[in-house]
């Protein structure tokens, strides 16, 4: 059931932008370093002995304010294809148990998520060939930048989707997802508590498998939460 | 008797109003039930609950002969519907929306070509839905409802914002279903001349509650024109026309009869003329189903 359903969003997602969207995420935040990188390459590449872990740095410290942006874009683009003309009642009066249908609408996004993360650890490698920073590309750092913030950012997710799939007015999302971002930017002086600091895989341990652990484990807490509040409401 | 659909004092409320209170529908196998009320009556409600979109505040709901609280998946299995204004998604075309719905009820490919077919849409298959009239896109709905060849067909308000000519084709089509494929059909409507066009039973909903509930014909029978006698001595008259074994009804002044031959007519006058008393006016009053319509759902009590 749950593969059909599955299969039946991927097509809803069709022409909708989502697929150009989890492209132009990774894209610009690498791209910003081209900036970066094409105007002051001499004077960053003299800032730090490692120059690949230091551009792995700079690339992640956008990497958390594009993924709290795609997904407050993601969810609400994804709720609003079934609440633009009410197709909840289609869909829900289908032989499908409500639990499944929402946890198809989280999967398909967490998909999205990490094929994201993929392509941004496919262009953070392909730029710093590009820059030939060093002979020994540190993969395991280049994954756990790539991936870790994905998996922090599961509470967010999870928190994104409840609200958008349960609110008939999708300014309530977008005003979340706009919040989530300003905390996202201001991660800094952010208590540890909050989901928005989690994907900047920082904390007072200094210890980024803390958020990563946190994050899947709030997230699957929220989004359980979430989708019991959908099962229970009545769909109007 | 088996009954498709029977509720039993189902009744909701949302805070402290009451949408729905205490209906009691049965609906047998291959009837088109038309399900008629007046705007907010409460009939989108009860269809939410039919289909497990909304839990009932109390009361049961058995679809063939199974609860929907319990058994909803293997209930809405054999269920196609269509709930107030056709959902469906724009950017895709009308084939592309079915074969989101199909992946999910598993039917064979085949299926969205002969729902096309069945509602006429086959040349609109590939265009976005985006650009469909009003018509086209309530026809798409029913094809959705249909593309799991459901025992069941619950349609609410199918006709709303279509032409005349829109109005007739889904008449014609929704008519031809329990025939062809042996399908029960619920129909909701604010228009009695609607439902009296298609409907076999007719549940009649005000303020929530099922004021009537009975055959159409049953209905009808309401609509018979009544002849009415105004005459100088009222009761009189009366009585020498159950006296000459004749059954009138007096109310108000005047004698009534329901179901006049002309030769009845006629033989009433003399009767009435025979024994002395005047006949003023002898008028045929003719009700029409939405007279009765009206009176029913505006008096609230039944007739």
């Amino acid at each position: 059931m749950m593969g059909k359903l599955l299969t039946a969003d991927f097509l809803k997602i069709k022409r909708k932008g989502l697929w150009l969207l989890t492209l132009i995420g990774p894209l610009g935040v690498v791209a910003l370093q081209m900036v970066n990188y094409g105007v002051r390459k001499d004077y960053l590449l003299q800032q730090s002995e490692d120059d690949w872990g230091y551009f792995l740095l700079n690339v992640h410290s956008f990497t958390p304010l594009a993924i709290v942006l795609g997904i407050a874009i993601l969810t609400s683009f994804i709720a609003s294809i079934e609440n633009e003309t009410n197709a909840w009642k289609q869909l829900i009066a289908l032989p499908v148990s409500k639990l499944t249908v929402y946890l198809s609408k989280f999967t398909l996004l967490a998909i999205l998520l990490f094929f994201a993360s993929t392509l941004l650890m496919f262009f953070t490698l392909s730029y710093g060939l590009f820059l030939e920073l060093g002979d020994t590309v540190p993969y395991m750092e280049l994954a756990k930048y790539s991936y870790f913030p994905a998996f922090a950012a599961l509470p967010i997710l999870a928190l994104q989707l409840w609200i958008a799939s349960v609110s008939h007015n999708q300014g309530i999302p977008i005003t979340v997802g706009i919040f989530g971002v300003i905390f996202a930017y201001s991660s800094y002086v952010l208590p540890d508590w909050m989901i928005w600091k989690w994907p900047s895989l920082m904390n007072q341990w200094n210890e980024p498998m803390i958020n990563v652990l946190l994050g899947v484990g709030i997230g699957i807490l929220l989004y359980i939460i979430g989708m019991i509040d959908f099962a229970r409401r009545d769909v109007k | 008797m088996e009954y498709i659909v029977q509720t039993q004092n189902l009744s909701k409320s949302f805070g402290k109003e009451q949408a729905v209170s205490n209906l009691n529908l049965q609906i047998r196998k291959g009837e088109i039930y038309g399900f008629l009320g007046p705007n907010g009556a409460g009939k989108t409600t009860t269809i939410r609950m039919l289909l497990g979109l909304m839990k009932p505040s109390s009361g049961t709901i058995k679809v063939f002969e199974k609860n929907i609280t319990k058994e909803r998946i293997q209930i809405l299995a054999k269920i196609g519907s269509l709930v107030e204004n056709p959902s469906y998604y724009p950017h895709l075309t009308a084939y592309e929306n079915l074969e989101a719905l199909r992946k999910i009820l598993g039917v064979p490919k085949t299926r969205i070509d002969e729902v096309l077919e069945i509602v006429r849409l086959k040349e609109a298959a590939h265009k976005k839905v985006k650009g469909f009239s009003l018509g086209m896109k309530q026809r798409l709905g029913i094809a959705a409802a249909l593309l799991h060849s459901p025992e069941l067909l619950i349609l609410d308000e199918p006709t709303n914002g279509l032409d005349p000519s829109g109005i007739i084709e889904i008449r014609n089509l929704i008519k031809r279903l329990p025939e062809e494929y042996g399908m029960t059909i619920i129909i909701s409507s604010h228009l009695l001349s609607e439902i009296d066009q298609m409907a076999t039973q007719v549940g009649i909903v005000s303020k929530g509650k099922l004021i009537f509930q009975d055959s159409i014909e049953a209905m009808r029978r309401f609509a018979q024109p009544k002849v009415t006698f105004k005459v100088n001595n009222g009761e009189k008259g009366w009585r020498f026309l159950l006296a000459n074994g004749i059954k009138a009804d007096y109310q108000g002044g005047v004698i009534f009869l329901e179901e006049c031959s002309d030769e009845k007519v006629a033989h009433i006058v003399q009767v009435l003329v025979q024994e002395g008393i005047s006949v003023f006016r002898v008028e045929e009053e003719k009700r029409s189903l939405e007279d009765i319509f009206l009176q029913m759902t505006m008096g609230e009590q039944g007739i």
